[in-house]
């Protein structure tokens, strides 16, 4: 009931202190994220370690959600949110296009791989999060290798996925499948055939494997190791034919209040001490020298299937379309 | 000054409904019911008709609700039977149990059911009862709302029923058992048919209760593919946003008026059947149960305790586990989760205070309302505030996602005149609590001020004290108890509120209902049962605070909405 009085105050004072520049970031920062809230928790906690002064302002949902928030609230004339840190790059790029995310041409990212930058540099991956295959080690005696293993008829009734509806990293991953000549399209009717079903978003696949309700789940890798470090039953492959990847880019919207503290934010996801602290809360970093985290191949080692974004954005609707007729909403 | 003091309180009063239930209901069916993009008139409503999924989402609502009704009228018509017409013991036990699931908010105990019905269960697992390793949890499914809906409302026909047996006469049995007629048959022929309206009635309540209920659909039916239509405005507006307001309306309208016919239903067969019976001989004497007196009350415990307390344990279970999938030992128990949601994670702390904040000012603006407004229409008999008496009790008849979509509707957009939005703040969700929660207080405030002995109120005017005097220092202090226990009632319902501020929350303000709906939505389950079970224990704890307060509430006042 307090902190939103006190973050207007502080508001306030920084709007004061603006003029005299150069002063510390402060104030409220809102930021819209599809980060589980756990883990932006910790973030926000080191963040602030560093930026003492900025008052951290959450939103956490699905990707998918996480959008249509936004552009409701842009539709009724602005947003309180000042940063995105999103699963995918296809949603930011949307952003992007309708000219909502701010160009943020000094941004520390000398040790990030290009592919991973928006070239005009509205957007920057922080991580990378890949889809693959999680199974429940108690009631699967012979671990799958590859995404073809999942389309045998008594696998695939054991099957749960995340559904492009809920989640952004199945939005790339159903899009970037559908793309390869040896999945497409077919691949998803084999698995609806066969009765494997799409649940909402990540949480709902790993929490369906882990209590045994279904054998077999797509879904990204962190939140299966560290539910498996945590003391579930389950167990991640990594699908011989290749992985799909997303990004987690985190990028400043034009109508942010608080430009300041966005850069700030944003500097320090790009920063080394990020880094560290994602690939302890289990994700692949995107420093090369950074070491993953245990039980994870090289970063150099994984295939990830190659993904055309253009299309992927333009195919959006229809997917997600063909989709729910498969799986249904 | 005196005419300016009696005018001011009347116009404030009015200004308040005016603004927090009359607007934004009558904008909503403005909404709902204007012309859609081609000018149809009507056509934002008729094209509801022509969406599939709406009609799936009305016929599933139907469905289930009737289904669900027939599961709570067996299991409180029992109940209600066994409890007033026979010797059977252990009644305190009985009632607890079946009021349990009334006063535990409805994504809890639906939570809970998971927890219980689940290949994993802390509770059937160990007894080798729970489902096949490999098999979805049976609960999510039509029949899965259906049942825990079912219980759930079971506790409104029971308390209906109960009520209509106990003020059956002892004449009529003495009459039957002169003819010669048997315990059973007097039961059956005799004071069954005599119950039956009442049956009826609190079927219509349960009913009614089923089509508004969001936490058992939203938790079982979204994972089972069983939409509803508290469930699809809520995917549609979490989907689309507000830009589909008016589509969301228009089903919000269509929740509304089966709401409707459900209380017309009701109130039909009150004045049907109400005054049919002779009040004022002696009270029924139970029939002795005799050597089925043990068997029965061993069944019919043992029923009670499996639908209402094992699901709580298997929340508590999960509650206590490291990660979902591990199997509930002494090695693995872990006090981490309550860690986590008490000290770890700032918005489960957030949502603990937001509740509190707004459940208390919820229950203290509304008691302070009710009283100026009670006392207008019972004892000045003012016309203006007799109607807004009528009206006040709509907010909380109808479905709390209408009465959401209602305010959104109103709110969104910048207050006229001062240019700012109360959407995305914590002020919008007192709004929707002030609406929704004034009759909770104001209907036994207005029974008390009634039974007052209007004499006081006339002393106190001739020697001269203006209204607000007489507020203050003679009916204030006379119904003070009254209120409080209005107010207590309100507390307990918007401390674990879900349904309302599911589409009203906003970053920074999270409720405790929306944190336990989002937590187990991340797949952190655990956690969730964590935040559930210490919600559950403030539930509770209130309850027995309440229940000091009981003696102070007239009848009828009881909450029949989760």
């Amino acid at each position: 009931m307090i902190k939103p009085i006190l973050g207007l105050a502080a508001a306030a004072f920084a709007l004061g202190l603006a003029d005299s520049a150069a002063a510390e970031p402060s104030g409220t920062l809102t930021v819209y994220t599809s980060q589980p809230s756990e883990q932006m928790q910790s973030v926000i906690e080191a963040f602030n370690k560093d930026y003492p002064d900025v008052q951290v302002e959450l939103f956490r949902s699905g990707t998918t959600e996480v959008m249509n928030k936004l552009l409701a609230e842009f539709a009724a004339g602005s947003s309180p949110a000042d940063v995105v840190l999103i699963a995918d790059a296809v949603a930011m790029t949307q952003l992007k296009n309708d000219d909502r995310l701010m160009t943020y041409d000094d941004a520390p990212i000398a040790d990030i791989p290009d592919a991973l930058i928006d070239p005009d540099h509205t957007f920057f991956g922080t991580k990378l999060i890949t889809t693959g295959i999680v199974y429940n080690t108690n009631l699967v005696d012979e671990a799958p290798t590859s995404w073809a293993d999942l389309k045998a008829e008594d696998v695939a009734s054991k099957t749960t996925m995340p559904s492009p509806l809920y989640s952004g990293a199945a939005v790339i991953h159903v899009g970037t499948m559908v793309q390869q000549p040896e999945f497409g399209w077919d691949y998803y009717e084999a698995l609806a055939d066969n009765g494997a079903i799409a649940g909402q978003g990540n949480g709902s696949v790993i929490e369906a494997v882990a209590r045994g309700e279904k054998a077999y789940g797509i879904m990204i890798e962190y939140m299966a190791f560290n539910a498996k470090k945590k003391g579930s039953p389950v167990e991640f492959v990594f699908p011989q034919e290749g992985v799909t990847a997303i990004s987690q880019p985190v990028a400043i919207l034009k109508s942010t209040d608080n430009a300041e503290a966005a850069k700030a934010f944003v500097d320090w996801q790009l920063s080394r001490k990020a880094q560290e602290q994602s690939v302890a809360q289990g994700y692949f970093p995107i420093f090369d020298d950074v070491t993953p985290p245990e039980g994870y191949p090289k970063v150099g080692s994984l295939k990830i299937l190659p993904t055309d974004a253009e299309t992927l954005l333009e195919n959006d609707q229809a997917n997600k379309e063909n989709f729910a007729e498969l799986f249904g909403g | 000054m005196r005419l300016f003091e009696r005018h001011f309180l009347l116009v404030l009063v009015a200004l308040y409904l005016a603004a927090f239930a009359l607007w934004p209901l009558g904008q909503l069916f403005a909404e709902a019911l204007a012309p859609n993009k081609d000018g149809v008139l009507f056509g934002t409503f008729f094209d509801q008709w022509e969406s599939r999924s709406a009609i799936r989402a009305l016929s599933h609502t139907l469905e289930a609700s009737f289904l669900s009704t027939l599961v709570s009228v067996v299991i409180g018509a029992v109940a209600a039977t066994l409890l007033v017409l026979t010797d059977m013991r252990w009644k305190g036990a009985i009632v607890f149990m079946l009021l349990l699931p009334l006063l535990i908010p409805s994504q809890i105990m639906a939570l809970a059911w998971i927890e219980l019905t689940g290949p994993t269960s802390p509770i059937l697992a160990p007894l080798g009862l729970a489902p096949e390793p490999g098999t979805t949890n049976p609960l999510y499914s039509k029949w899965g709302i259906v049942v825990v809906m079912g219980v759930e409302h079971a506790a409104l026909v029971f308390l209906t029923v109960r009520a209509a047996l106990s003020s059956l006469p002892m004449d009529i049995v003495e009459a039957a058992r002169l003819a010669g007629a048997k315990p059973l048959r007097i039961v059956t022929r005799i004071l069954m048919p005599l119950a039956f309206p009442s049956v009826l009635s609190g079927a219509a309540l349960a009913f009614v209760a089923s089509i508004g209920n969001f936490g058992v659909p939203a938790l079982l039916g979204i994972p089972g593919r069983y939409t509803m239509l508290t469930t699809l405005i809520y995917q549609r507006l979490q989907g689309f946003g507000p830009q589909v307001l008016g589509q969301v309306a228009a089903l919000a309208v269509i929740l509304t008026l089966i709401a409707a016919a459900g209380l017309l239903l009701r109130s039909l067969i009150a004045r049907r059947f109400g005054a049919a019976i002779e009040r004022s001989s002696s009270p029924l004497v139970p029939f002795p149960l005799g050597r089925t007196r043990l068997p029965i009350e061993g069944a019919f415990l043992a029923f009670l305790a499996v639908i209402a307390i094992l699901p709580l344990f298997a929340l508590v279970g999960t509650s206590l586990l490291p990660a979902l999938g591990v199997p509930l030992s002494l090695e693995t128990l872990t006090l981490e989760n309550y860690r986590f949601v008490l000290f770890g994670y700032e918005a489960a702390q957030r949502a603990f205070i937001n509740s509190f904040a707004l459940a208390l000012s919820a229950a203290m603006i509304s008691a302070a309302v009710a009283l100026p407004l009670a006392y207008l229409s019972v004892i000045e008999r003012r016309p203006l505030a007799r109607l807004l008496d009528l009206f006040a009790d709509a907010p909380y008849a109808i479905p709390g996602t209408v009465l959401a979509i209602a305010i959104i509707v109103v709110f969104l957009p910048p207050l006229p005149g001062l240019g700012v939005s109360l959407y995305n703040t914590g002020w919008i969700i007192l709004v929707a609590y002030l609406a929704r929660f004034l009759a909770l207080v104001l209907r036994p405030t207005v029974a008390a001020m009634k039974s007052l002995d209007p004499g006081m109120d006339e002393a106190a005017r001739a020697a001269g004290a203006g209204m607000l005097t007489r507020l203050k220092s003679v009916l204030a202090p006379l119904l003070a108890p009254t209120l409080a226990a209005g107010g207590l009632l309100i507390f307990m319902q918007a401390f674990n509120e879900l349904t309302v501020s599911a589409l009203l929350w906003s970053s920074g303000w999270e409720t405790l209902g929306v944190m336990v709906f989002f937590l187990h939505r991340e797949g952190n389950t655990t956690a969730a049962a964590a935040l559930a079970t210490l919600a559950l224990i403030a539930a509770l704890g209130l309850a027995g605070i309440a229940a000091l307060f009981a003696r102070r509430l007239p009848s009828g006042v009881v909450p029949w909405r989760g």
